[in-house]
Order: structure tokens, then sequence, then C-alpha cells
């Protein structure tokens, strides 16, 4: 926390090391988080260069308020669901269907992602609706608090409590589904 | 059933690499968005934070050891080696005294570097004792203002080799040994001798006048005392450090021993400092006992600050460290400067300063609820058990609250602790002017990635300088080679 505190100051100054330093913390995490939302690598790596991009541009007027871990998190959730609707527009409008990715399609890339020891989570968090997979991703992966995660998608704190419920009940269902497979 | 913990625990371990694609895409984006917003000036306004700085209690400790940086500076201007002829007969007078004291005041006005325009005091009873040492009380302003005053005790220690300082309200002392490890080599008794020239004695200063081009006053009258008056304005006192110097000096027309002296003098044109040294009293009776600094139990040791090389070069990289480059100017008004901006401008990053003061109130209303026997044992423990013992009584959300304050005063504390460093640096630097070393310092051009170039170099001797690199090793050069470097160094 302190790290990174001073790691801001140094970023509002224009460090270039600081920057740096900030991606090389947190890429992997976020690149992480990105790909379960999105079920999809290289949309992934997309999410998390354009929020660096947007950080980068903020480096002046860039204030932290709370955990630099959890904002940057945010933002890769913000930007794949940007991402994510842009698919579904596409989907409705039944264009380029051929290189859109079903955000909620069982695909190939869903479950080869994170390996063969997670390919049941990875394949299961795929089949989950959206919403109920960013709160649970940005609850149980990135540590943000659901009061956190309500104020960034402006909706109730029990709307995201019901999402991150329904999400657990369904994963554990599948999950054991699999299981007894 | 899986619980949910063991769903939340397979997330965790949910991992992939940001590929090098990524890497190389996202690092090349830095390296050209930076490139650009240096090449336009920001353009937006700083926001006038200074009152937010002061009022905010977490910023205290860092503002007032800088305070104390430009204090110190003031008070180590006096060095001086050569002997004069015109006011030999004071001086050979003065050294014969074995123990004297005097009285000084000094007054600093003007906007000190980051800090607004205000006056700020010091009164210091100084006893010598060719014997024992000196000692200095003191009582100053509190650079946190309110106008409060603070006291320290300060000794120097010729037989025990030491320095120690005292400070009552902080509950810290600092103690430098002279270990011989100093900036131009010198062995622990050069040092010691410089260290008793550098605190204001009296004879050093008359060495200094002496020195100097200076002006007769004719006689005049203090306290009923005839007295003759030395005016010294000459530029080269102080070793060129003091801007504007006014120095004069009155003695006793028929004791041959000093009286008053009188300093005005600027220092980076934006401070005036004045003092006055009055109320001398020659050969007085001194005992052993009043030269015995006394550390009450519970007072915590905190590193004192040297005007070594080892000090500077811990100084420059702790600047770089923080600050991701080294300090544009070492001379002790640009570095407070730069400092103190640095305290400000991360100060202002996410404190919220009505909350902390709001907070303070209720720290304040719940000592209220304690009796008067309760709070005096509270006020008895250590700072890290006293904010337990009051955490306790508030509730919890305000708890959360206090608990984010305490992590901001732990990183002020830190830059605190770093005010010793930079004061190191500044104080290194200004002996090397004050000694007419020749020291050049190139902080705006060489950077902790410049290795091989020269960021700091001083004369040792005729045959060699001293250097200090970018990436902090510092050699000895011969003339020769120092051009080499120097002429490698952007123009």
């Amino acid at each position: 926390m302190l790290e990174d505190k001073l790691l801001v100051w140094q970023f509002n100054r224009g460090s270039k090391d600081a920057l740096r330093h900030i991606y090389e913390k947190y890429k992997n995490d976020l690149v992480t988080l990105a790909a379960a939302l999105l079920t999809d690598v290289a949309s992934a790596e997309d999410v998390v260069h354009d929020v660096f991009v947007c950080f980068i541009k903020s480096s002046e007027r860039f204030r932290l308020t709370g955990s630099l871990k959890g904002y940057l998190a945010t933002c890769v959730a913000n930007s794949a669901r940007n991402k994510n609707k842009a698919r579904q527009k596409h989907l409705s409008y039944g264009l380029d269907e051929a290189d859109v990715v079903s955000a909620n399609s069982n695909s190939p890339n869903a479950t080869a992602i994170f390996g063969e020891e997670l390919r049941q989570l990875s394949s299961a968090l795929s089949q989950l609706p959206y919403e109920q997979r960013e709160v649970l991703l940005l609850h149980s992966y990135s540590g943000l608090k659901f009061r956190t995660i309500a104020g960034s998608l402006g909706i109730s704190i029990n709307t995201v409590q019901g999402r991150y419920r329904y999400a657990v009940d369904k994963l554990r269902s599948m999950l054991n589904g699999e299981v007894r497979k | 059933m899986r619980p949910t913990d063991d769903i939340n625990r397979l997330i965790k371990q949910l991992q992939l690499k940001a590929s090098a694609s990524l890497d190389r895409r996202v690092h090349n984006d830095i390296d050209i968005a930076l490139a650009e917003s240096e090449k336009t000036e920001s353009a937006h306004s700083k926001p006038n934070i200074w009152r937010i700085v002061m009022k905010n209690p977490v910023v205290k400790i860092a503002v007032a050891a800088a305070v104390v940086l430009v204090c110190l500076a003031g008070l180590h201007l006096w060095t001086g080696t050569k002997s004069g002829v015109a006011l030999a007969d004071v001086l050979a007078k003065v050294e014969q005294v074995q123990a004297f004291m005097y009285k000084m005041k000094m007054v600093m006005t003007g906007a000190m570097p980051g800090i607004p325009s205000m006056n700020r005091e010091m009164d210091c009873t100084i006893t010598t004792s060719n014997t024992y040492g000196t000692r200095w009380d003191i009582t100053m302003t509190d650079p946190n203002g309110h106008g409060d005053k603070i006291t320290e005790q300060f000794y120097v220690l010729p037989n025990r080799k030491v320095q120690i300082q005292i400070m009552p309200e902080q509950k810290k002392y600092m103690q430098m040994e002279f270990d011989g490890n100093c900036s131009t080599k010198q062995s622990s008794d050069d040092m010691l001798a410089k260290m008793k020239k550098q605190n204001n004695d009296p004879r050093e200063m008359i060495k200094q006048i002496m020195n100097c081009k200076y002006t007769g006053l004719g006689r005049s009258e203090i306290d009923g005392i005839k007295v003759e008056g030395f005016r010294m304005t000459d530029p080269a006192f102080g070793g060129g450090v003091m801007e504007d110097a006014n120095i004069v000096l009155w003695v006793d027309a028929e004791k041959w021993l000093p009286v008053r002296m009188e300093m005005d003098f600027k220092m980076g044109k934006q401070i005036q400092i004045s003092s006055v040294i009055y109320d001398c009293q020659w050969d007085v009776s001194v005992d052993a006992n009043e030269f015995e600094p006394i550390i009450p139990e519970g007072f915590t040791s905190i590193k004192a600050p040297s005007s070594t090389e080892d000090g500077a070069i811990e100084g420059l990289k702790s600047f770089a460290d923080i600050l991701g480059h080294y300090p544009k100017k070492l001379n002790i008004m640009d570095l407070a400067q730069e400092f103190m901006a640095f305290i400000q401008e991360f100060a202002a990053t996410d404190v919220n300063t009505g909350e902390a003061l709001q907070l303070s109130e209720k720290i304040k209303a719940a000592f209220k609820l304690k009796d008067e026997e309760e709070l005096k044992e509270l006020d008895k423990l250590p700072e890290e058990e006293k904010i337990k013992k009051i955490m306790e009584m508030l509730p919890e959300e305000e708890k959360v609250k206090i608990n984010k304050i305490m992590e901001k005063k732990k990183i002020m504390e830190k830059i605190g602790d770093m005010t010793r460093q930079i004061q190191s640096l500044g104080r290194f630097y200004m002996t090397l002017v004050q000694e007419k070393k020749e020291p050049a310092y190139y902080g705006e051009f060489v950077t902790p990635a410049d290795t091989d170039k020269v960021l700091l170099r001083w004369k040792t001797s005729d045959s060699e300088y001293r250097v200090i690199f970018g990436d902090l090793r510092a050699e000895t050069v011969t003339p020769e080679e120092l051009a080499e470097l120097e002429a490698a160094l952007p123009k």
C-alpha cells in the first residue's frame, strides 16, 4: 500500500519507471481478470492495453483514493464490459459472427485459457451470465468489496450480493455436476 | 457440495501471464505518452494547498524537519582558518578565557522555501568551556504555527567526541559521534575542531571578521559599558553562503572583550536572518554537570545527519529513490525548496483535511470522557499504545478512518526520516562551498542511469578531485581525468 502510494506519487510527476513498475506489478492479475471475464486472451490483452493507455494519459490528474489494484481491476472490468456489449451488438446485428467469441459460449478458448487443472472452473465460469461472472470475479479474484463493486456498477449492494450468490450457486452446481460425470 | 470458500480458493488460483506482445505495446505507449507530455508543459495551475498541508497533523513531522534543515544552515555558517591583524588583541584576550556564557536571539523572516511568510524566532543561551565543551539551551517558534514554542538542548562534548541534541517535545534525541568518517578524510580531531568552529563561537566570528575587510565604527556605550565598534560587509564572510551580510561587533574598550554582536544577512534572497549576541559573560565558573546531557527514559534515538561523503551519497540515493531523479541544485535553500514541494504535493494526494481535523476533535472529546488521573496515565504510554487506547474509545467506522490517517502518517514519518539525509547532503555541499573546494554539481543533467557521468565533484588536493558519479559510486581522479569527464557532460 505504501509502495503503491509512492509509485502513484512518482507517476503523477511523470516518472516512466513508476509507470513501468505499476504495469509489471499488476499486469498478470489484470490479464487474468480480463481473460476470465471475456473468455478470450487476445481480447483480454486488448482491454489491459486500453486501460493502461488511459491510465498513462491520466498521469497528472490521477488521484488514488483506495487501493491501486482495486482501481485498475475496476477499470479492466469497465473496459471488458464495454467490449462485451460491443460483441453482443455485433451478434444481434449478425455482423462478423465468425470473428466474435460469445461471452457465454463454452468455446475452446474458454476452457483452454487456464490450463487443464482449472479447466472445469474455467468452463463453468464461461457459462455464467456476464453480470454474475463480473461480480464474482471482482469480489473473489480482485478482492473488491461489494460496496465498491456496487458503486462502480451503479447498482445497489443488494443486487451485487444477489448476483454473487447466484454465481456461486450456479458454479457450485456446475462443478459438482462435472465431478459426478 | 463445495463450500463457497472452496470456490473462492479455486478462483484465486486463476493465473495468466501477460504476453511479450502486450508488454511491448504497453512499454511503447509509456515511452510515447511521456515523451509527448515532456514536450508540452503542464498548463494546469497548482492548487493553493499550503493551508491544507500546514493544518494537517500528518505533515507536522516533515515540515518541522524541513524548518530545522534551514535553521541548521543558519547555525553552521561559521568556519574560518586564517587569522588577521586588526582585531588580534581582542581575539588574543578571548582565547585566554576558559569558560564563557552569552545569549543569542535569531529572527528569521520572509518566505521559507515552500512555507508562507512568517517570523520564526530562536532564543539561545550558550555556555562554552575549554574543558567540558559547549551547551546550547534553545527555545524556538514551533514551525507548525500557532505561536507555540519548542525547546532543545544541544551539546558538543570534545572529550567524549560526541554531539548530542535532545528534543523534549518530540521525546527524541540525536547523537553523532566523531568517528573520523568525515567529508574530506580528516581525522576525528579535525572534525571535532571544525564542529567547535561551526557552533557560532564568538571566537570564530572574530576570526571571520578579521579575515574580511572591516571598518571601525568608533566609540559608543552599551549598558553603561564604553565600547568600540567594527562593521563588516564583505561578501566573503561566512564562506560566501550568506548574502548582503552586515555584521557589527561591539568590544569593551577597556577590557577588549566582545559585548555585543549584531548580524543581518540573507539566504537565497528569500530569507532574512537577523541575530544578536548579547549578555556576554567572560570567565564564568562552570560545573561539569552542566555539560552532562540527561536523556529522559523513554526518549527514542534518531539518526544524526552527517556532513560526510557517505551522508551525501545516502541523501542523493534517498532523493532519487523517492522522486526518481536527483535534486536540481544542492545549495541549502534550493534543496529545501525542492524537498518541500515534494512534501506538499505528496501530502495533497489523498488527504482529507476536514476529516482529519474532525477526527482530531473526536479524539479530544474522547479524552475528555476520561477523568484526570486516567488521562495522565494514558499520556505516559508510548505513542503506539496511546493510539491503541484511543482507538478503543471510538466507534468502528472512526477506527477505519483513523487507520487510514495513521497509514498516511507512517509515510510522512518515512519522508521525515528522509529529511535527515537531505540535511546531510545540504550540509556536506555547504561545507565544500565554505572550504572553497571547488564543488560542481550536475543534478539537472545527470540521472541515476548515467553511470559514468559526473554528478558531484570537489577538489581534495592540487592533484586530485573526488567525484560522485550518476550511479553514486565515488572515485578520486586527476584534474586531467576530471576535465575529460566533464567534457562529456551535456552543455
